[in-house]
C-alpha cells in the first residue's frame, strides 16, 4: 500500500479486534453477494402486511396517499408553467422559444428530461 | 455537511461497559458517540465503496468520504458508492457491517481487548421499520459484534423530545422530519409518538439535490462533468431557498424584472482565456512572403523543366516517325516496305501518318501554339470516301457489300450526330459566356441592385423547391398509407385537396387496375417478364428523385447560391443555416468568453426545493410535506379536535432537509390551508435540525431507566419475531 493511503487509514483493515466473526470468514471471496440481500420491495412482500389487522400501523400503512391537489404542469426546460405538450417527445414547454429548444434537443436529453419526471418509457 | 470527524478516538477504554453507544443511523449520515455527551464523536457519510487497489489487485473497502486525491491508487470504475439503505430501510447488511466496522473502529474499539463491542447500543431507525430489517440488524449487532443489549428508537421522536426538554415545543405536537429519502409527519401525544397517525412521503433532501444536479447538467451539458453530486449539494446548501408562493415567484422570473436579476446567482467555473494571438510583426510577414515566393519560384521552375522535357521527348518521337516515313517512301520494293513496317510495329502507312499528326499536334500544344484542328478537314474531306457505299443504291451491291453499307450508314449517322452535339454544346457555351459577361457588366455597374436581385431570386427558387418537396412528401405520406391493399382508401390522396402530378396519377391508375383486375379470365400476370416491370412503375422509391434529368430549378438554385457566396458576405446557404440551428453549442470559431463558463442559477434556486411540496414534479404522485401533516391528523379520528389544535401549535421541523430558508413560512401557508379557519398554528424549527436526533438519543440512553428498554440476545431468541415486531420503546423515561 502506498504511504499516504496507509497514513490516511482510509482502507478498512481485514481483521477488526472487536468482532467475533471477521468479514473475510463471513463472506467468502468471489461469491456474488448482491443478489443475496432482499430489496425493500421483496422485504415488504415477505412481510405480508395484508394478513395483519388494518388498523395497526406498518411500513405500508403509513405511506402517504396521492396528493389532493391536482398536479401543476411545469415546463421541463425552464420551470415555468407549461400549458403545452410537444406531441412528438411528450415534453412540456412554456412558450414558442422554448419549443424551438425542445425540438432541437438530442434524444438522450429528451429521455433524461422525461426520466426526471418519471415519465420516460423504459424499454427493457 | 460541516466538518466530518474521522479522527480515531483514544478514550474508548475509559468508558465502562454500562455506557451505551448511541448511533444515529441516518440515510445520509452515520453518527456515533457516547451516551450522555452533547455531540457525536464520529460523523461520516453513510456509504461504502469497494474499489480494487491497483498495485496489489485486492479489493478493499472504503467507508465515508476521503481525500479525493487518494483515489488515484484505486480502480474506481467497476464499483460505486453503495448505501445500506433502500429508501429509508436498511436492507444491505454487508455494507451496514462495513459502516459499523468503520464507526466502531474510529470510536476506538480497536484498542479494546474484549474481542467484542461490550456496550449497549441505542440505534435509530425509521418509524414502522419492517421487522425483517430490525431482526437482521439485531442479529448483526448481537452475533458479529457481541453487543450485550440493543434498543431501537425513531430519530424524529428523539429530536422532538430533545426540543421539548429545551422548551421549544410542548408535550403534544407534531414532528415533521425531512430526511434524506423520505419525510415523516409523526404526531406526538404526551411525549410518545403515535405510529398509527404517522404519515410518510417519499421525498427528501436526496430528491432536491438530484433534481438540481440533473437540471443543471441538462441545461449546461458542456459543464456536466463539473456538476458533481457534492457540488450540487453545496449549491443547494448555499443558494437554494423555498419560495413563499411558487406561482408568483415564477412570475417574477418570467417577467425578468430587476428583482429576478438580483435573485439570480452565477457560479463562475474556472476557465483560462485563450492566449491572445499576437499579430505577426512586419518582418514576420515579410519573411513569410519571401518564403512563399521562393516556393512558388521553385514550383514554376520544376514545371518549366518538365515541360521542356516533354517537348524534347515529343520531338524525338516525331523525328523517328518522320524517318520511318521517309524510309517507306524510299523503299522501292514492297517487301522492303513491309519489312520496315513489321519492324516498326505499325500496320500501315496510314497509321504512321496519323500517329505523326497526333504527335505533332501535341508538340504544338506543349509549345503553346494554337492547335490546328486537323480533324475538321479530314471529316469534311473524307465523308465521301469513308462511306463510299452509302451513295450507291442497294440493288447494285452484293450481300457482303450490303452489310458493309449498313455499317457505313451507321458510322456516318453516329459521327454526324456527334458533330451536331458538339456544335450545340459549343453554342451553349458561347451563350453562357455571353450571359456571364452581361451579368458581370451589370454587377460592376450596380453591385447593390445586383445583389438584391440575386437574393430575391434565391429566395424564390428555394421556396419553390421547398414547396415541391413538401407536396411530394405529403402526397407520399398519404399515398403510402393508403395505397397498399385496401381499395377503399385509394382516393384518400385526392380527397385531401392536393393535386396529384402526372406520375402519381399514373401510379394510382396502375394500382387500381392491378387491384381490381381479379377474376377476369385467367390470371396471366407472371408469364411475361415485362409484367414485373409494373412493380417498378408502381414503386415509390424509384421516384422523381432518381431522375437523370437534373431538376432545372435546383440547378439554377445552385448557380445563384454559388454567385451569392462569392459576392455577398452575409449570405448563408440553406444547408448551413439548418446546421447552425440544430447544434446546441455555439459555433466554434467564436472565441469562448467568461460567460460560457458560467452556470446561472435563476429559477433553479427555488424550483428544486419545490419538489418537497409538489412531488408531482419528479413523478411521485404523493402528497407534499405540508399536506402529510393534514393526512397524519386525519388518521387520528379518535382524538378530540382540541387536542389536534394543541398539536398544531407545536409543530417541529427537524431533519437535514429542513435547513432551506423560507421553509417554515411556506409550511405554515400550506398547513393552514388544510386546517379549519383561524385554528391556531405554530411551526418552529428544531434547534439543530441535523444533530438533535442524536442528541435526543444520547440524553435518552444516558437516563437510568434506559436499560429497561433494551433487549438482549436471549430476549430475542426466546420471544421471537412477533415480539420484535411489537417492540417499541417508551420515550418518556424521565419526566
Amino acid at each position: 500500500m502506498e504511504a499516504d493511503v496507509v497514513r490516511s487509514e482510509m482502507v478498512l483493515p481485514p481483521v477488526m479486534p472487536f468482532k467475533r466473526v471477521q468479514m473475510g470468514d463471513k463472506y467468502q471471496k468471489g461469491q456474488s453477494r448482491g443478489r443475496y440481500w432482499k430489496h425493500l420491495k421483496q422485504l415488504l412482500q415477505a412481510e405480508n402486511f395484508i394478513s395483519l389487522p388494518l388498523d395497526e400501523p406498518n411500513y405500508l400503512n403509513i405511506e402517504s396517499p396521492p396528493s389532493m391537489y391536482p398536479s401543476k404542469k411545469y415546463c421541463d426546460i425552464t420551470g415555468f408553467e407549461a400549458p403545452y405538450v410537444d406531441p412528438r417527445t411528450k415534453l412540456r414547454y412554456a412558450d414558442p422559444e422554448v419549443f424551438k429548444r425542445v425540438r432541437n434537443l438530442p434524444n438522450d436529453h429528451v429521455q433524461r428530461y422525461l426520466a426526471l419526471r418519471n415519465a420516460a418509457v423504459i424499454i427493457r | 455537511m460541516g466538518e466530518i470527524r474521522i479522527a480515531r478516538q483514544s478514550d474508548y477504554d475509559l468508558f465502562s461497559p454500562t455506557t451505551p453507544i448511541v448511533i444515529d443511523n441516518g440515510g445520509s449520515t452515520f453518527r456515533i458517540g457516547w451516551a450522555g455527551e452533547s455531540d457525536p464523536r464520529i460523523m461520516f457519510r453513510n456509504v461504502a465503496f469497494r474499489p480494487r487497489h491497483r498495485s496489489t489487485g485486492e479489493t478493499v473497502t472504503v467507508v465515508g468520504e476521503h481525500d479525493p486525491a487518494l483515489f488515484k491508487y484505486f480502480d474506481c470504475t467497476r464499483s460505486s458508492w453503495r448505501s445500506p439503505f433502500d429508501n429509508n430501510v436498511v436492507y444491505q447488511f454487508e455494507i451496514m457491517e462495513y459502516v459499523l466496522d468503520y464507526g466502531f473502529d474510529r470510536l476506538g474499539a480497536s484498542s479494546s481487548m474484549a474481542g467484542k463491542v461490550d456496550h449497549p447500543i441505542l440505534m435509530t431507525e425509521c418509524i414502522c421499520n419492517p421487522v425483517y430489517s430490525r431482526a437482521k440488524m439485531a442479529e448483526l449487532l448481537f452475533e458479529t459484534y457481541g453487543v450485550p443489549s440493543v434498543a431501537f428508537g425513531v430519530d424524529a421522536a428523539f429530536s422532538y423530545k430533545y426540543n421539548q426538554n429545551l422548551g421549544i415545543c410542548a408535550e403534544d405536537g407534531i414532528a415533521l422530519s425531512i430526511g434524506f429519502m423520505t419525510t415523516h409527519s409523526i404526531p406526538i401525544l404526551k411525549g410518545e409518538p403515535l405510529p398509527e397517525g404517522s404519515c410518510r412521503t417519499n421525498v427528501g433532501g436526496y430528491h432536491v439535490t438530484n433534481y438540481l444536479k440533473e437540471v443543471l447538467s441538462l441545461k449546461y451539458p458542456y459543464h456536466a462533468p463539473s456538476i458533481t453530486w457534492e457540488k450540487a449539494e453545496e449549491l443547494k446548501r448555499e443558494h437554494c431557498y423555498v419560495a413563499p408562493d411558487y406561482p408568483s415567484e415564477l412570475q417574477i422570473f418570467k417577467k425578468e424584472t430587476k428583482e429576478a436579476e438580483e435573485k439570480k446567482w452565477v457560479w463562475q467555473l474556472p476557465w483560462v482565456p485563450p492566449p491572445q494571438e499576437e499579430l505577426p510583426s512586419e518582418e514576420e510577414l515579410a519573411r513569410k512572403a519571401a518564403i512563399k515566393e521562393k516556393q512558388g519560384q521553385r514550383l514554376r521552375e520544376m514545371a518549366a523543366a518538365k515541360r521542356s522535357q516533354k517537348i524534347t521527348d515529343l520531338e524525338n518521337e516525331l523525328h523517328v516517325l518522320e524517318t520511318l516515313l521517309s524510309q517507306l517512301d524510299e523503299a522501292e520494293l514492297p517487301e522492303v516496305a513491309s519489312s520496315i513496317l513489321a519492324r516498326s510495329g505499325y500496320l500501315s502507312r496510314q497509321e504512321i501518318e496519323s500517329a505523326h499528326s497526333r504527335v505533332s499536334q501535341s508538340l504544338r500544344k506543349a509549345r503553346g501554339e494554337p492547335a490546328v484542328t486537323v480533324e475538321e478537314n479530314t471529316d469534311t474531306a473524307t465523308s465521301a470516301d469513308k462511306y463510299p457505299l452509302v451513295s450507291i443504291p442497294d440493288e447494285m451491291l452484293t450481300p457482303g457489300q450490303l452489310k458493309e453499307k449498313k455499317r457505313q450508314i451507321f458510322l456516318k449517322t453516329t459521327s454526324e450526330g456527334r458533330l451536331r452535339a458538339k456544335q450545340k454544346r459549343a453554342e451553349e457555351e458561347m451563350m453562357r459566356e455571353r450571359q456571364n459577361q452581361l451579368e458581370e457588366g451589370r454587377r460592376l455597374e450596380n453591385p447593390e441592385l445586383y445583389l438584391e436581385e440575386l437574393r430575391a431570386k434565391y429566395k424564390e427558387l428555394s421556396e419553390k423547391i421547398d414547396q415541391r418537396k413538401r407536396l411530394k412528401t405529403n402526397g407520399n405520406g398519404n399515398g403510402n398509407g393508403n395505397g397498399t391493399g385496401n381499395g377503399n382508401n385509394v382516393s384518400g390522396g385526392t380527397g385531401r385537396g392536393e393535386r396529384l402530378n402526372a406520375a402519381q396519377r399514373e401510379r394510382m391508375r396502375l394500382l387500381t387496375t392491378a387491384l381490381f383486375d381479379k377474376g377476369k379470365g385467367e390470371d396471366t400476370f407472371g408469364l411475361k417478364d415485362e409484367d414485373w416491370q409494373l412493380y417498378k412503375l408502381m414503386s415509390k422509391d424509384t421516384d422523381d428523385d432518381d431522375d437523370d434529368v437534373v431538376d432545372p430549378d435546383e440547378a439554377e438554385l445552385e448557380r445563384v447560391a454559388a454567385k451569392l457566396q462569392e459576392f455577398d458576405p452575409s449570405f448563408v446557404g440553406r444547408a448551413e443555416a439548418e446546421l447552425m440551428q440544430s447544434t446546441q453549442e455555439p459555433p466554434r470559431p467564436r472565441a469562448l468568453t467568461a460567460e460560457d463558463y458560467q452556470v446561472v442559477l435563476g429559477v433553479e434556486r427555488f424550483r428544486c426545493p419545490e419538489v418537497l411540496f409538489q412531488p408531482g414534479m419528479i413523478g411521485e404522485y404523493q402528497a407534499g410535506i405540508d399536506e402529510i401533516v393534514s393526512h397524519s391528523l386525519r388518521r387520528l379520528p379518535n382524538l378530540d379536535s382540541s387536542i389536534k389544535d394543541r398539536m398544531c401549535q407545536s409543530i417541529i421541523v427537524t431533519g437535514g432537509g429542513s435547513l432551506l430558508p423560507g421553509l417554515e413560512q411556506r409550511l405554515e401557508t400550506g398547513i393552514r390551508a388544510t386546517r379549519p379557519y383561524l385554528s391556531p398554528l405554530k411551526i418552529v424549527r428544531a434547534v439543530d435540525s441535523v444533530m438533535d436526533a442524536w442528541r435526543g438519543a444520547s440524553v435518552y440512553a444516558a437516563s437510568e431507566l434506559f436499560s429497561t428498554q433494551t433487549f438482549s440476545l436471549e430476549d430475542y431468541n426466546e420471544k421471537g419475531e412477533d415480539w420484535l415486531k411489537r417492540y417499541n420503546i417508551v420515550y418518556s423515561l424521565y419526566d
